[in-house]
């Protein structure tokens, strides 16, 4: 009875000194669906790889405004030993000091340096991108089909697709449009990319009135002309994916994402993928990366523990589950011979042109830069104005490069 | 020795008030006066640059803009609601079949969650919203509607002159020939819209041809602007703001003048009668000056609500233009709650203004509505 008692408080003491050792690792994300997209990433791919360390994984998502919430958190010291990090907002969090250089820490060969360098400032690298996504062109077969014209194609400019757009909403009844736009940087800056044109220049400063940038804003904006393109809002939609859901607009200029959306939200619609037009000018296509990498908080306590996660989180096995549940297209350089881009049907379509525009024209970071989302609102004012025809090109450049400035100097 | 005793009894009892306006006015009030007078940015610890926050902010065009936005949706929707309220309560004071569940309906829209009145306005002002869709059927029926006036007009004008020509004493806005004059204006109407003479408008969403109307889609939470020379003076999405915010307010501020009405002595009412006064002069010369401490606490109350508000700009959010709607208030948030490194000395300081502009409207409407002067 003795022994029973003395070997059973042996294992206690054991059994505790094994849990002080576990080391918890926390990682910060966004909510919505990520918490269930994450978490069974962590507990197929991570924790048994990690759990004979004596890790153990934690999600814990920030709801709401994910940016504003992780300022608060690093600011006051509450964030996770991991995090998401935002490629957009990249520069606004890196400046904090809040964040771990990886360099020498973890290898970011692997990875496709396009996206590594929209974490990189200073030679120095901050995230690892946990997938991304770009812009393709989705096009609804049927609006084409009735309106005789021809699908929009890899070898289409800018010229032959307002063309080919100009022709289907003059063959389609009133209240069917040629192509949703998007009044905002965020879609509009790829063409402005694809005309060569440079977001920041070496002082990083921003020039709106340079030829590529006024060439690249007059031609995405001229297609408002004659109602060939609409804004979302203006057929009660919040983004151009819903406007491809309503079945009444030929084009809508999205990422990966719109495929998961379309296969929920409009089973029936038949559509393709290709990539965005050229340029006349250059020949050249532009494109953005979107992506959100896995950062290190400088303030972790257990940074050999967040290095393993990381590492983890990043693995060819974790990358290749991620890809084939048609969450993301990987970030990995050797994932673009998965069997899943080869695969017939829309989806697999969309996810194989998403992938090629990651490496085909001027294909930059989406990101704002230090100033943060104030950087963009100054585009997304410029963009709104022209194309619900309250302001000409000229006035709606002039007064957002004069907005520039004053942001800029500051 | 029992004052003594009663005097530590009223400071207990004020202790945690005391404590909390401490901790979360005084301490924060003091700490925003000193960040806007530094670099800080919620990160590095800060340095003090001097008046270069001010200078930053003044510079900066969206202040100048949250600044007329701000100032001018205080003026305008105080102005309303006070207006408007006072109205409402004198309406609601007399005594009216059914005057309770009057006075519980029109409190509806105080008690209802200003998020979801503004969720409500965003539906009912959308581009293919109700407000469009109401205008759209007004603009199709229109020609009904006027025959319908036209002959309404028309009939009453008939009966009257007929009773005045058998000597009946009788009004052009006699109820009970107007009724009349409806029903028959009703039948006549029908008769020609039955008969194909008159008709309502076609809505067709195509380029308009005689006889057929596009429907009204008018963008209200977009770029536009009411412009004097060329000067942008009022945005209409600040408009729609102003619109719902007078509408949630009015029954709240209608209680503090109802409240005053039951104190003005009846006997001051039945004098002006006696002295032949039309209800506009009672109005004006009894209960307006009798009304005078109400009022100012309803202003004062009004001001300081409407300087700070956020609460529908941040939800309506990215649906209109920031530089439409965008209040102080909202610039002061704004500001602080970035991705990363944040402009807080710009914040801190477009606060402290915010401050200073409010207690200056308050001391300014104070010497012209003092409360002590009845």
């Amino acid at each position: 009875m003795k022994r029973t008692a003395l070997s059973l408080l042996s294992l206690a003491l054991l059994g505790s000194a094994a849990l002080a050792q576990q080391v918890t690792i926390k990682i910060n994300g966004y909510g919505g669906t990520d918490p269930a997209i994450v978490g069974d990433l962590i507990n197929k791919f991570v924790k048994p790889i990690v759990a004979k360390d004596n890790i153990n994984v934690v999600y814990e998502p920030l709801q709401g405004d994910y940016n504003k919430a992780l300022t608060t958190l690093l600011a006051a010291g509450n964030a996770g030993d991991l995090l998401y990090l935002p490629g957009e907002t990249a520069g606004g969090f890196i400046a904090t000091g809040k964040l771990l250089p990886l360099n020498g820490l973890v290898s970011t060969t692997p990875f496709i340096k396009s996206l590594n360098s929209v974490f990189t400032v200073k030679g120095q690298t901050y995230a690892i991108a946990k997938d991304f996504n770009t812009l393709s062109l989705v096009y609804n077969k049927d609006l084409f089909d009735e309106a005789k014209v021809a699908y929009p194609n890899a070898n289409d400019t800018w010229k032959s697709l307002a063309t080919k757009l100009t022709a289907v909403k003059k063959a389609l009844p009133s209240g069917y449009y040629g192509i949703c736009l998007q009044p905002g940087f965020d879609r509009f800056g790829a063409f402005a990319y694809a005309e060569g044109w440079k977001q920041f220049d070496s002082a990083g400063k921003t020039n709106l009135l340079s030829k590529p940038f006024v060439d690249a804003f007059t031609w995405y904006t001229s297609l408002a002309k004659d109602k060939v393109g609409v804004t979302p809002s203006e057929i009660s939609q919040g983004w151009t994916g819903g406007c491809m859901q309503t079945g009444k607009v030929a084009v809508a200029i999205e990422g990966n994402w719109v495929a998961g959306f379309l296969k929920d939200n409009a089973p029936n619609l038949k559509y393709g993928s290709t990539l965005l037009p050229k340029a006349d000018a250059t020949g050249k296509r532009g494109n953005f990366l979107y992506t959100v990498g896995w950062a290190l908080n400088a303030g972790t306590k257990n940074k050999a523990a967040a290095i393993r996660v990381l590492n983890a989180l990043t693995s060819v096995d974790a990358q290749n589950y991620v890809l084939s549940e048609g969450l993301a297209i990987p970030s990995r350089t050797a994932l673009q011979n998965n069997p899943f881009f080869t695969k017939a049907g829309a989806g697999s379509e969309n996810a194989r042109v998403v992938f090629q525009g990651a490496t085909d024209g001027f294909v930059s970071g989406f990101n704002f830069g230090p100033a943060g989302a104030d950087w963009s609102k100054i585009v997304d004012t410029a963009l709104a104005s022209v194309l619900s025809g309250q302001k000409s090109v000229k006035d709606a450049l002039a007064s957002a490069q004069a907005d520039m400035n004053k942001l800029q100097s500051r | 020795m029992n004052q003594k005793g009663q005097t530590a009894t009223a400071y207990l009892f004020l202790t945690p008030f005391l404590v909390v306006l401490a901790v979360f006015f005084c301490f924060a009030f003091l700490r925003t006066i000193y960040y806007s007078f530094t670099d800080f940015n919620l990160f590095d610890p800060p340095k003090l640059i001097g008046l270069k926050p001010y200078a930053d902010v003044l510079g900066d065009s969206s202040f100048r803009r949250a600044l007329a936005n701000s100032l001018l949706f205080a003026v305008i929707t105080t102005t309303l609601q006070t207006i408007l309220s006072l109205l409402m309560a004198v309406a609601l004071n007399r005594k009216i079949r059914g005057l309770s569940f009057f006075r519980a309906a029109w409190y509806m829209p105080s008690i209802t969650s200003s998020v979801v009145i503004t969720l409500i306005f965003l539906w009912l002002f959308q581009q293919q919203g109700v407000v469009n869709y109401l205008i759209t059927q007004l603009q199709s029926v229109w020609p009904l509607i006027l025959t319908f006036v036209l002959i309404l007009i028309a009939v009453q004008v008939i009966q009257v002159l007929w009773e005045k020509s058998r000597k009946l004493p009788v009004g052009y806005f006699d109820p009970a020939l107007l009724a009349a004059s409806a029903l028959i204006a009703l039948f006549v109407t029908w008769g020609l819209s039955a008969a194909g003479v008159v008709t309502a408008h076609e809505v067709v969403d195509t380029v308009s041809r005689p006889g057929q109307i596009t429907p009204f889609l008018y963008q209200y939470f977009a770029d536009k602007w009411l412009s004097i020379g060329g000067v942008q003076i009022i945005s209409v999405p600040l408009m729609v703001i102003i619109f719902m915010n007078t509408f949630t307010t009015i029954p709240t501020l209608m209680l503090f003048f109802l409240a005053g009405l039951q104190n003005i002595p009846t006997a001051l009412y039945e004098a002006t009668e006696i002295d032949g006064a039309t209800p506009f002069q009672q109005l004006m010369n009894v209960t307006v000056p009798m009304l005078r401490p109400v009022s100012f606490y309803v202003i004062t109350v009004g001001l300081i609500g409407t300087l700070q508000m956020f609460d529908q700009v941040a939800v309506i959010g990215n649906a209109a233009p920031t530089d439409t709607l965008i209040t102080l208030a909202y610039y002061v948030y704004a500001n602080t709650f970035k991705s990363g490194v944040a402009p807080v000395y710009m914040a801190s300081a477009a606060a402290i203004i915010l401050a200073v502009i409010t207690l200056l409207l308050v001391t300014v409407q104070r010497r012209f509505i003092s409360p002590d002067a009845v």
